[in-house]
């Protein structure tokens, strides 16, 4: 009996793995390619016009196709599912044996090129899956590319120019884009930018594991990153401090161009361009501006509170704020930065910006200053008292500008620029207020606080990068 | 037998006492009356720090009446000063249409508004400070003669608030009670009407933004209820004490928890 019931177990899980055997061998024995390449036979059969095509068409040998492409160190099999790529009479054919698009291929032989080069996938795989590496399984970091990105493979040779001239306009909008946005107010991209984001220069060439995933809705790939990325920073990195104002259809724009910014070079014989293509430096103010301010100062025209950087960010163009700022206080403001708040420096060892460049820059944003200049307060004349600056402080300032001056509502008042800025410079601030900010003026016209108690309250502030 | 000058002594002591009385009398008259004018402290403590925002009437156009603030995903809200002048509070404990109560203004004093720019106060003035400078804004409209606080809304939690089933009713009443036409399905303040609201004072406002999770008043369920009973005097936001019942305020309270993602 009881010999009887594991013979019968036996038996059984013999048979169990007997049909896991067959099924595995007839797996191997008719792979995908294998099935694709019998249709495609068929179908040029059926299409053949006389019988000496059709002869030649029916001793057409069913194999893996390989290009192996020595130059580029890479070997496609990709030919092996979409093998009527060359094949004209396959142009209205069903995926994969559908004619390439377009022109292409006659400036781009498969034999020369493959076809990962631009398309990406696991070009030695033979299956749809390990070959288009989608999926979490495939642990494959360059996935085929959604063609909606596919022009950032074309900047490896060509140049923005060439390839809008041809139609081909995505690339160049989202480069475009990205100096029209001041991406590169944050973001350092061959050695010029911002120091608060990422360096971008081969961000394309980023595997997944560079990109917090987590949050990605869909497939895990770096193209929905970006694009995900582009339309909401924080929903993937709730940290990010990352501010951007796109519409949807230009968060694809942006995704194509940064999966252009990739590693290593393609080889001398296939680039019709030098190196990479380079953004540059625009040589013209307003679109140092655009390149580097606007991502934060947006017109410059108003003060807002950022609730991403916890600061308020100024207006910069603010007529108000021209009168009493002189050429000399901004380019200090520019070359070094402010400490203790987002505002990077600019000078040529860090942002990236030469003098020349500095100079126009400020040029553009002095363009509307008023001619007039603020009514003269001669600070010297006032002997300070700083312990009643102090007080007057407490009340009157603390509020916005912090206990200690490290600035909330209100501006840092710690960092060097404003300690070492001109007395009279903040009298004078403290004295008319920046008209279209928060900063209300407290002098007679205001707030009706004496020339004393502005004189004090100076003395006063100009202490405050001494306490702890 | 009195004596001719004990007479005199007495009258002498008599008169000191009754002109040193007067005298006392008078002084206190005096102080009185300059305690009125000169040393008001709410009005001193209302010009030292109020009166930058609020403006010397209360009409909330102070020198730095309107300030401007980027929320996280960009939208621009613009924040004025409260006008004390028509005597409308959006946060109170008191129902819909009533002044709020002594408590109220001074909780405000005390903590602030976070995210508009009233800043708290509350280690910055005494509780003798803050009651005067309350008396002295009641000053600037006429409501607080004409009419008395009313009392307080009661606000007793259900233990079911958050719950899973509360969460799902809540959400049939925000779609049933169009609370999405102006705070959207999601709740991201973008619903179609969010673009028309305007408040008392006639200008533009925005639908809040329940995903950012930061409520001005404190986002705990018992602050969330009260601005559904009460409603948001002044601003866009009705009250429902009349139009849900308790239990479905509740519920309203435990779906917008979710929206704020403080429960799962």
């Amino acid at each position: 009996m009881r010999n009887r019931f594991f013979t019968w177990i036996l038996f059984l899980s013999g048979g169990v793995l007997l049909i896991f055997t067959l099924l595995a061998a007839y797996r191997e024995l008719t792979p995908e390619w294998e099935k694709y390449q019998a249709q495609y036979k068929e179908q040029i059969i059926k299409a053949a016009k006389d019988d000496a095509a059709k002869k030649k068409a029916r001793q057409l040998k069913q194999e893996v196709q390989q290009l192996y492409l020595g130059a580029l160190n890479r070997i496609d099999r990709c030919t092996s599912c979409h093998i009527g790529v060359e094949n004209p009479r396959m142009a209205s054919a069903k995926l994969p044996l559908k004619q390439h698009s377009g022109a292409y291929l006659k400036n781009h032989p498969p034999d020369k090129f493959g076809c990962s080069v631009c398309h990406y996938g696991q070009g030695r795989a033979v299956n749809k899956k390990e070959a288009h590496g989608l999926g979490h399984e495939t642990h494959w970091d360059f996935p085929v590319m959604p063609l909606k990105y596919i022009q950032s493979s074309c900047t490896q040779c060509h140049d923005y120019e060439t390839l809008t001239a041809k139609g081909y306009d995505t690339i160049a909008k989202g480069a475009k884009l990205f100096t029209e946005k001041g991406c590169r107010g944050c973001h350092k991209l061959d050695g010029i930018g911002g120091a608060l984001g990422k360096k971008l220069d081969i961000v394309g060439s980023q595997p997944i594991a560079y990109f917090p995933m987590r949050h990605v809705e869909g497939e895990k790939t770096t193209y929905n990153w970006h694009k995900q990325h582009f339309t909401n920073p924080r929903a993937l990195v709730p940290e990010s401090e990352m501010k951007i104002s796109v519409k949807p259809e230009e968060t694809d724009l942006l995704a194509t161009y940064v999966l252009s910014l990739r590693s290593g070079e393609m080889p001398k014989a296939y680039r019709k361009i030098k190196g990479r293509m380079a953004v540059g430096k625009p040589d013209e103010g307003e679109a140092l501006y655009k390149m580097f301010c606007i991502a934060c100062h947006t017109d410059g025209k108003e003060s807002y509170y950022d609730e991403i950087f916890n600061h308020t960010i100024p207006s910069i163009k603010n007529p108000a704020f021209l009168k009493a700022a002189e050429d000399k206080y901004l380019k200090k403001v520019l070359e070094e930065g402010r400490a203790g708040t987002q505002m990077t420096s600019w000078k040529l060892a860090a942002g990236g910006l030469g003098e020349s460049e500095i100079n126009k820059l400020i040029t553009y944003i002095t363009k509307e200053r008023p001619s007039s200049k603020p009514e003269r307060f001669n600070v010297a004349r006032f002997k300070p008292d700083e312990k009643r600056g102090g007080e007057l402080y407490k009340v009157r300032c603390a509020l916005c500008h912090g206990k200690k001056g490290e600035g909330e509502l209100g501006v840092n008042l710690r960092n060097p620029v404003v300690q070492g800025a001109d007395p009279e410079f903040l009298a004078i601030t403290i004295r008319d207020g920046r008209a279209e900010t928060p900063m209300p003026p407290f002098g007679k016209k205001g707030l009706s606080l004496t020339e004393q108690d502005l004189a004090d309250l100076v003395s006063f502030v100009r202490t405050l990068s001494k306490t702890k | 037998m009195i004596k001719k000058s004990d007479f005199k002594a007495a009258l002498i002591l008599i008169i000191s006492v009754i002109f040193l009385l007067s005298l006392q009398a008078a002084s206190k008259a005096e102080a009185k009356q300059t305690g009125e004018v000169k040393d008001n402290p709410g009005k001193k403590i209302y010009e030292e720090r109020c009166l930058v925002c609020h403006g010397r009437k209360g009409d909330g156009k102070g020198p730095a009446s309107l300030m401007k603030r980027s929320e996280k995903s960009g939208r621009i809200l613009e924040i004025k000063p409260r006008d004390f002048t028509l005597g409308a509070f959006r946060f109170r404990s008191t129902p819909t249409g009533c002044l709020p109560t002594e408590a109220d203004l001074i909780l405000l004093v005390d903590k602030g508004i976070p995210r508009s720019f009233m800043p708290p106060h509350k280690d910055q003035l005494t509780k003798e400070q803050k009651k005067a400078v309350v008396e002295y804004v009641k000053t600037f409209s006429t409501r607080w003669k004409e009419e008395e606080p009313c009392k307080p809304v009661v606000v007793r939690k259900p233990k079911w608030v958050g719950s899973k089933s509360s969460v799902e009713k809540g959400k049939k009443l925000y779609k049933d009670m169009k609370c999405w036409e102006c705070h959207g399905d999601t709740g991201k303040g973008d619903g179609p009407k969010a673009d028309l609201q305007k408040d008392d004072w006639g200008n533009k406002i925005l639908a809040f933004d329940f995903t950012t999770g930061a409520t001005k008043m404190g986002s705990d369920p018992e602050n969330v209820y009260t601005a559904y009973t009460t409603g948001l005097d002044g601003a866009g936001m009705p009250s429902y004490e009349d139009s849900m019942s308790e239990a479905d305020r509740w519920h309203l309270v435990s779906y917008t928890l979710k929206l704020m993602g403080k429960v799962k």
